[in-house]
């Protein structure tokens, strides 16, 4: 009797450690860094330090989730646009906010209106005309760089964030930093969608088998455009929290968070094949970018360490956990 | 019954991508040419031919390693590194410098290759993302040892833009690269690389892993070593446009490449590459460099502020891509009209 309860115990934690694998492995990594980053540089692991981290983690773990809704449908799916996206919100609002929370209603709009269009335009070039996903947003980044320079060209970026926004984006409630609170309520809201609605199941039916998804009545292309109006609609908003965090807006505020947000998703371990989405991994993930960039600014390496740091982890998690070699 | 052979025929060429790319070539020759009278004097030419090159050169690669069934999004900052790596070792008063880092940035190049290729061939990683991953990789080299753009040339290494410029240059080959710029000449070199390689089975084979890797691998063809020379030849082509960029502007530049990645990619799909491998010409890629360059030309003439280029220029890569995929598809279905 006791001996089956013993070996029950041992199986749950086996099915346990399996589920579970890839979120130890990205704790272990987090963990590690601190460590080295106490033996290396010192006073790494203060309080102060910390909430800085996750502060700053979260802006990356919100790009992440951007990242995540257009991966989890499958089809190779990416969004290298995020960054502008955000970013054009964030130059284009800032005057009509112009430090008045009265005028934050017409800027969410805005910002609903821009992320719309331009999700639209990522959705229908990709699952309409199926072109690869990574042409189309690095294509449609380069489109709203543009428009950012035609904008500012000649004048100067006016305005002033609404003061609700920088105290969400910027302010801190005694020593937590607001962002958090709003990290974790989209972080349980999301989680919900995906586990316990049908959206969820649709989400993760086409992007784990497509060709059965479609047999079985869902159509593969209006779920795949509505994944990239999802995340460009979620980085415009994430453009006004920028803009919130930053206190003024400027032209290339969005661009250094692309790639982080891609690399938060790989080191989550989320497959990026797609059928897979685990926000609670990319938000570890983002974590561990950020901790990453603290040790090496905190070893002076600067930002050419940061972009090789980022690039390294990236392919190396990418050997380890996407690598699919010809087995004879 | 003659007839209609021959309509068949004219059908069929017509819908090949290649003709639309000729076709869309000369249209916008013939736009230059009106909007630019001298456009055909020597000078000018040689103006244009030193504006073209380098994209002409990316492009090629780019088409290599696209038709075998891969895409390189690194390729940009592949060639910043290179450029500095190359102004990093030269000192300018010491011509011996110029061949050491010719040696040592052409050796960098084939590691470039080889990163990339063996995780796209070897460990079948997506391109891609992998792509992705590497170009930060690059970018954070280029940015170590040129934080800021700068550094030091050789004078002899002038000459990979103009013999005109070296100091000393004997009389004969300033003269001739009146005629034939340097530039042209390394154009005509990727040229003859890539027609000796496709007279060889490796030239076969990149577009037979292109087109099917899994039937390849299964008829004894090493797919993931083919991809590997896709990515070595595809860095050769980044690093001659390396040393044109160098001799041009006599300096490294840890971010001046990466406008070109999409670039290159878009005139491979313009030239007739298609993107899922396995299909199209390198030289046809040319066509399709020579295409994008000419509608940068048009723009500079239609005097659109220099604020808008960015944005137009995004415009009409997107619309590029969108275009000759559809024309592809329909190609396709009217293909498939014919054999049924």
């Amino acid at each position: 009797m006791e001996k089956t309860l013993l070996s029950k115990r041992k199986e749950s934690l086996t099915v346990f450690y399996g589920n579970y694998k890839k979120i130890i492995a990205v704790c272990l990594l987090i963990l590690l860094l601190f460590v080295l980053g106490q033996v290396l540089v010192g006073n790494f692991m203060s309080a102060s330090q910390l909430l800085l981290t996750i502060k700053m983690s979260s802006f990356i773990a919100f790009f992440g989730l951007c990242q995540m809704a257009v991966i989890s449908v499958g089809g190779n799916g990416l969004d290298l646009s995020v960054g502008y996206t955000a970013t054009l919100t964030a130059v284009l609002t800032a005057s009509v906010m112009d430090g008045q929370n009265g005028n934050l209603p017409q800027a969410l709009l805005m910002a609903l209106g821009i992320g719309i269009l331009v999700g639209l335009a990522n959705g229908l070039l990709i699952a309409y005309v199926k072109l690869p996903p990574l042409v189309v947003t690095l294509a449609m980044s380069s489109i709203l760089q543009g428009i950012i320079n035609v904008y500012t060209a000649g004048k100067n970026i006016t305005g002033k964030p609404s003061p609700v926004l920088q105290l969400i984006a910027a302010k801190s409630t005694g020593i937590v930093p607001n962002v958090l609170f709003l990290l974790i309520l989209v972080a349980l809201i999301v989680t919900l969608i995906l586990n316990k609605t049908k959206f969820g199941l649709i989400v993760y039916g086409v992007g784990s088998n497509e060709r059965t998804a479609y047999l079985s009545g869902i159509n593969v292309r209006v779920v795949r455009c509505a994944a990239y109006i999802i995340c460009s609609t979620l980085a415009s908003l994430i453009g006004l929290l920028l803009i919130g965090n930053m206190g003024t807006a400027f032209k290339d505020m969005g661009s250094n968070y692309v790639m982080p947000s891609v690399a938060a998703v790989v080191v989550g371990g989320v497959s990026m094949k797609g059928g897979e989405g685990n926000y609670l991994a990319v938000i570890l993930g983002a974590v561990f970018l950020q901790t990453l960039t603290n040790l090496l600014v905190a070893l002076g390496w600067g930002d050419a360490g940061k972009w090789l740091g980022f690039g390294l982890v990236l392919y190396i998690l990418l050997m380890a956990y996407v690598s699919d070699r010809r087995r004879r | 019954m003659n007839a209609q052979a021959i309509r068949k025929d004219i059908r069929k060429w017509i819908f090949k991508p290649e003709t639309s790319s000729l076709l869309i070539f000369l249209l916008m020759l013939l736009i230059t040419v009106l909007l630019q009278k001298n456009f055909f004097e020597s000078q000018s030419l040689v103006r244009s031919i030193n504006a073209f090159a380098p994209l002409i050169l990316m492009t090629m690669g780019q088409a290599i390693v696209m038709i075998s069934g891969t895409i390189d999004l690194s390729a940009g900052p592949a060639l910043s590194l290179m450029t500095c790596v190359l102004t990093y070792i030269m000192k300018t008063n010491d011509p011996v410098t110029g061949v050491t880092a010719f040696i040592v940035t052409l050796l960098v190049a084939v590691l470039i290759g080889v990163i990339n290729g063996f995780g796209a061939g070897y460990l079948r990683i997506p391109p891609v993302i992998l792509t992705f991953a590497t170009s930060y990789i690059w970018l954070g080299a280029a940015l170590f040892i040129r934080p800021t753009p700068g550094g030091q040339t050789v004078d002899w290494f002038k000459a990979f833009y103009d013999f005109g410029s070296v100091k000393n240059a004997p009389a004969g080959l300033v003269a001739f690269g009146k005629v034939i710029p340097p530039a042209l000449l390394l154009v005509l070199i990727g040229c003859v690389l890539w027609y000796i390689l496709s007279k060889t089975r490796t030239g076969r084979y990149l577009y037979a892993v292109g087109s099917n890797g899994d039937s390849a691998y299964a008829s004894g063809i090493n797919t993931a070593k083919l991809q590997m020379k896709a990515f070595i030849l595809n860095a050769l082509y980044i690093f001659l446009a390396s040393l044109f960029f160098v001799g041009q502007n006599l300096s490294g530049d840890a971010r001046m490449g990466d406008p070109m990645t999409l670039k290159a990619i878009a005139a491979a799909v313009v030239g007739g590459i298609a993107m899922s491998g396995g299909r199209g010409s390198v030289y046809f890629a040319i066509i399709g460099a020579l295409i994008m360059s000419l509608v940068n030309k048009i723009i500079f003439f239609a005097n659109i502020p220099n604020a808008y280029q960015t944005l137009v220029s995004g415009l009409i890569v997107v619309a590029a891509i969108s275009s000759s995929m559809i024309y592809t598809k329909v190609s396709h279905s009217e293909k498939n009209k014919e054999n049924a």
